[in-house]
């Protein structure tokens, strides 16, 4: 439950951004693996909070989760992880890096078209 | 207007964390990052290691707490230490651990251990700058709590399963146990240790030892 500093570290590169356009926020995308450990809702709840008073008062958030990924070490298959389960569907053992799936990115900052 | 970018939300906490491993690895100080729940036993653990290898290193802890500095004087007749309060925050991240590593000079030790807040879920995303990242599950917890936090395990380098004596008296399955974590990591190594008994403190001051052999052979990058 850490999601007051990761909306903490967030808002001041939204805020950047519209400070360098000088406008105000209306949206943001934020990809959030599944295996972040960030709850959507906490997440929103924290950058509103914090938002407050801001350019970003009124931005819509948009979570997006991603999936799990890894890639095996041994055969280089890379395979979709369904219940933390992290074993090459090949060699049969969980010998692998992950891909997908541990990111929290922000990557979309909709800006409003009035100023 | 929509402005399409790819920012890594910890990006200032990797970055901290790098120019931490940087300093750590110029110093050839060693530095083990120690993840469970509360009361799985790290301190206690720590305590052994840091009078086992009283003799042989010259140590350092960094133990982070919600409140009081109860840990840190725990550890200080053995090794120097600072102890970090979050505030209630609930893992300790790399701007705190930098600032905690202005109390030491980083040339006077070799080995820097760092307590994380007690905590199996919000620790782990968090690059402190540390070489390996160790998760304790005592077995009063119950071995559910690898497939219910599974990234920790997923990602350590090491479990050690504590109060291992206790095993005989609680109904912790051990062979799920290793199924699952096989499951989420088919690599990492498992010690049994008992602080009380004794048992596999030998393996596991040996694994330590071994790592940090390793990493004191890999050039600083």
């Amino acid at each position: 439950m850490h999601e007051v500093s990761l909306a903490a570290a967030l808002l001041p590169v939204v805020l950047e951004i519209a400070a360098e356009h000088g406008t105000r926020v209306a949206a943001i995308t934020v990809q959030a693996g599944e295996l972040a450990g960030v709850v959507p809702a906490s997440l929103e709840l924290a950058f509103r909070g914090l938002a407050v008073g801001t350019a970003a008062e009124d931005a819509a958030l948009v979570i997006e989760t991603v999936p799990v990924r890894a890639r095996c070490r041994r055969c280089g298959l890379e395979f979709a992880v369904d219940d933390v389960v992290f074993l090459c569907p090949v060699c049969d053992v969980a010998d692998c890096e992950t891909v997908d799936g541990t990111e929290l990115l922000l990557t979309r900052v909709e800006l409003s078209d009035a100023g | 207007m929509r402005v399409d970018v790819v920012h890594n939300v910890l990006k200032l906490n990797d970055a901290l964390a790098g120019g931490i491993r940087a300093r750590l690895r110029a110093a050839g100080v060693f530095c083990p990052n120690l993840i469970s729940s509360p009361g799985s036993g790290k301190t206690t653990l720590l305590e052994q290691t840091l009078q086992h290898f009283a003799q042989e290193w010259r140590q350092a802890v960094v133990v982070g707490d919600l409140a009081t500095s109860l840990d840190a004087e725990r550890l200080a007749p053995f090794a120097q230490t600072v102890q970090i309060n979050t505030d209630g925050g609930c893992h300790l991240d790399a701007a705190m651990v930098s600032n905690a590593l202005e109390h030491f000079d980083l040339d006077e030790f070799d080995v820097l251990y760092i307590e994380n807040v007690g905590n199996l879920v919000c620790p782990v995303g968090y690059d402190l700058g540390h070489d390996t990242k160790i998760g304790l599950l005592s077995v009063t917890e119950g071995e559910d709590k690898i497939v219910k936090y599974p990234r920790l395990w997923r990602e350590a380098d090491l479990v050690l399963l504590t109060k291992a004596d206790l095993l005989p008296h609680v109904p912790f399955r051990l062979e799920r146990f290793m199924d699952d974590l096989r499951q989420l990591n088919g690599t990492v190594e498992v010690i049994h240790v008992s602080s009380t008994s004794g048992e596999g403190l030998d393996a596991w001051f040996e694994w330590l030892r071994a790592r940090r052999a390793t990493q004191s052979a890999t050039p600083a990058t």
